[in-house]
């Protein structure tokens, strides 16, 4: 979640910044582009104001009120110039200056602009003479300021030339606003960039702005075309054009547009669409942080809960009240939990009744009727007398005496490898060498045996310290190849042993009783064979066995290994 | 008219009781107008003629006309004399006078006399921001408003239609009865056009150059 919340993040980075950049770019563009119609409207600018001004200056030398005055003689200087200055409202043009048809000054507007100043409308008014022309125009200082000049001869009538009008329009911050006006650019008149101090003629830009253009303009030297600025810290597309003046070095303009100004809705926009992104990527945070939660916690309940389960713990439940795939684990992790637990009660329970190789055996096969064929030793062992034992005593007393005697005997059983097939009663039938094959079967019954002997005197001495009678016990041991397997019905079934060795074993458990024998440990002639090494033996002679033709030989084996009587037990 | 009555009608004029009108002009600013012009016309008698000696001037001198608004009785000679230092060339094309007085000099003077009652607009044609109104009035009975807005008529008494003109445009005509020793006094409110005189170009001074 959090990793797709990254990518998320990383690609609306990535996004924005490209956003951001081809955003920069087209603003660069789009100024470029700006700029070169800029300076096509500026000199189309100045073309009509050229046009304007040579129209009214045409109009104004057809004017017939100013003939009279110039058909005198002398001319009077005073009166033309006030008739001038009368005309600078008609053609809105700050300086009007009229010249004798030879070119000498009669009367101008301005009053500090001196002879000396006027060379370029000499310079236009040759050219027209020169010529014939209906206007001649140009760009030129006036008194040191960048003006457009027009001059238009006074025909009195065509082709004489009575005086010749000559009109400026300066090219001043009025001017240049205007300009921007129109093309919301901003725009720098500098003097021409060879000049020592470069001068900034005329601007849009405040005063040190421009200085800082005019300074750039002298070291650009003749180089034109657009190019990036810094300005008072802001970033200026600025493009460089040359303008010719009358007989001079060309001045210089300067078209501006701030890429900050141009980029100002771009940036809003970026500034918009981050807001968005972090919005977003907080809200997709959020989002994959609740679901996180979501699912993390009942992951780590369940794996809390796995772990108790691994420990053995199988009480604990899980509650997650939830409808999705997490709940119907949780379910089924519940009824895990409680079928482990049912099986673990039932491995115990079987434990208890069967004994635990059989109950291993039980859980490890499938449980099928049927069994298999196989070597096993067979051990009976019976308490003497118990019948009238029992009814001397109360019943509860009897069951604890009993309950005490088994336990014990069992657990030597199962010490030697012995598995306890049932109790009968009294009577102890038990297998070694199956379920579980083991080698020495015969061995460790015997030895099974003997120690039975010897805890039943320990078991005695007890009895007789607490005022009760003794025990005595008779074993019969016989090892043959009998049918081992699960018998019963489909629904109830049983571990343990059939065949005629079983009988035999229990037989001569039986013949123990028989005080012609003197012994309480029989055992079989096959059972005498697989100990090893043979122990001393006392033969007891033939027996014959119920539906068998052959006698067995049976053997007494003393419960303390003495071979004369007196036995012991 | 028999030449036994004259002496004693002219008797009658000069020695009857005359009233007094007078009158405050404001604009709808609420502010005084001046250079309104005021003019009191008989309705049951002839208006008295001119003297013959009537003369009035209308001066050029700073490349202006000495006044902007001259009001004369018709059969008024009105003199225009050049006090300046620039030639003039006065004319106009009003309908109640067309004239032109060409170039002259500085110390000339010319003269004509306005015998059809009308506003005459006379201009320079050389400085086209020297304007002047002449308004001719039929009757000798006329005031200019001073730059409180108020002017002042001592007529006799009789009914009169009270004439009030402006230059920025506003005319105001209504009938009006004076009575013997009774000052009249007559309050009105004239709404103006904004200001479009020419202004004069004083040829650039600037320091700059």
């Amino acid at each position: 979640m959090l990793l797709l919340a990254g990518l998320i993040a990383l690609v609306q980075v990535s996004v924005y910044l490209l956003v951001t950049r081809a955003n920069e770019s087209n603003a660069r563009k789009h100024v470029e582009q700006n700029l070169q119609i800029g300076a096509k409207i500026f000199r189309q600018n100045l073309s009509e104001r050229i046009d304007f001004l040579a129209g009214s200056a045409k109009v104004m030398s057809a004017d017939a009120a100013i003939k009279p005055l110039l058909m005198q003689d002398p001319i009077d200087g005073d009166t033309l110039r006030s008739v001038l200055l009368s005309y600078t409202d008609r053609v809105k043009a700050p300086v009007i200056t009229i010249f004798s048809p030879e070119g000498d000054l009669q009367a101008m507007t301005d009053e500090v602009l001196g002879k000396e100043n006027v060379g370029p409308f000499g310079y236009l008014i040759r050219q027209a003479g020169e010529n014939d022309m209906e206007q001649a125009s140009g760009y030129s200082y006036l008194g040191g300021k960048l003006h457009v000049l027009v001059v238009v001869p006074l025909y009195a009538p065509y082709p004489n030339v009575g005086a010749w009008f000559g009109l400026a329009y300066p090219i001043d911050t009025a001017f240049a606003n205007a300009i921007k006006n129109t093309t919301l650019l901003d725009v720098t008149f500098t003097s021409n960039p060879d000049e020592p101090n470069v001068r900034v003629l005329s601007t849009t830009l405040n005063p040190p702005m421009a200085e800082a253009v005019a300074r750039h303009t002298a070291t650009r030297e003749a180089s034109l075309g657009s190019e990036l600025l810094s300005l008072g810290g802001e970033p200026y597309v600025t493009l460089f054009e040359s303008l010719d003046l009358l007989g001079e070095a060309p001045a210089r303009i300067a078209l501006q547009r701030s890429l900050t100004a141009e980029l100002a809705p771009a940036r809003e926009l970026e500034r918009i669409v981050l807001y968005i992104s972090l919005a977003a990527l907080a809200a997709a945070t959020l989002a994959a942080l609740w679901i996180a939660r979501g699912v993390s916690q009942p992951l780590q309940q369940l794996a809390q809960h796995t772990k108790l389960v691994a420990a053995g713990d199988y009480t604990q439940r899980i509650e997650l009240p939830r409808e999705d795939e997490l709940g119907q684990l949780a379910t089924a992790f519940n009824q895990m939990t409680a079928g482990l637990a049912e099986r673990d009660r039932v491995r115990n329970l079987l434990g208890m009744v069967v004994s635990p190789e059989i109950a291993t055996q039980l859980l490890q096969s499938d449980l099928k009727l049927g069994g298999e064929e196989r070597e096993v030793t067979i051990f009976f062992c019976d308490l003497r007398d118990f019948t009238s034992f029992s009814e001397k005593m109360p019943p509860t007393e009897v069951l604890t005496l009993l309950n005490r005697y088994l336990d014990r005997m069992s657990g030597i059983i199962e010490q030697h490898g012995g598995v306890i097939d049932k109790f009968i009663g009294d009577a102890i039938m038990a297998l070694f060498g199956a379920p579980v094959a083991m080698p020495a079967a015969a061995n460790s019954a015997v030895a099974a045996a003997r120690e039975m002997a010897r805890a039943l005197e320990i078991l005695n001495a007890e009895l007789r310290a607490e005022g009760k009678p003794a025990l005595a016990f008779g074993i019969g041991i016989n090892t043959a190849r009998v049918v081992a397997g699960n018998m019963g019905s489909k629904t109830r079934l049983n571990y343990t042993v059939i065949g005629d060795g079983v009988n035999l074993a229990s037989r001569l458990e039986g013949l123990t009783k028989e005080p012609a024998y003197a012994t309480p440990i029989i055992v079989s002639e096959a059972t005498l064979a697989a100990i090893s090494p043979r122990p001393t033996a006392r033969a007891l002679g033939e027996v014959k066995v119920k539906g068998k033709s052959d006698a067995v030989r049976i053997f007494a084996l003393s419960a303390k290994g003495e071979t004369t009587p007196p036995y012991s037990v | 008219m028999k030449p036994a009555i004259l002496p004693l009608l002219l008797a009658t004029a000069l020695v009857a009781p005359a009233a007094e009108f007078s009158c405050a002009i404001t604009s709808s600013k609420g502010e005084p107008v001046a250079d309104a012009v005021v003019s009191l016309v008989p309705l049951d008698v002839s208006a008295p003629p001119v003297p013959a000696t009537a003369q009035v001037e209308i001066a050029q001198q700073g490349q202006e006309f000495s006044t902007y608004v001259t009001v004369v009785q018709a059969g008024t000679k009105v003199v225009f004399p050049n006090h300046d230092t620039v030639q003039h060339h006065v004319y106009s094309l009003s309908k109640p006078k067309k004239f032109e007085l060409p170039l002259y000099n500085p110390g000339q003077a010319e003269s004509l006399v306005f015998d059809i009652a009308g506003l005459v607009t006379i201009g320079c044609n050389i400085h086209d921001w020297m304007i002047s109104h002449l308004v001719v009035v039929p009757t000798p009975w006329f005031a200019k408003t001073d730059a409180q807005g108020a002017g002042t008529i001592t007529a006799p008494a009789g009914r009169y239609r009270l004439e009030i003109w402006h230059p920025r445009g506003a005319t105001i005509a209504k009938e009006i009865t004076l009575k013997d020793d009774t000052a009249s006094r007559e309050t009105s409110v004239l709404t103006l056009k904004p200001d479009r005189r020419v202004r004069r170009a004083l040829g650039a001074k600037s320091t700059g150059y």
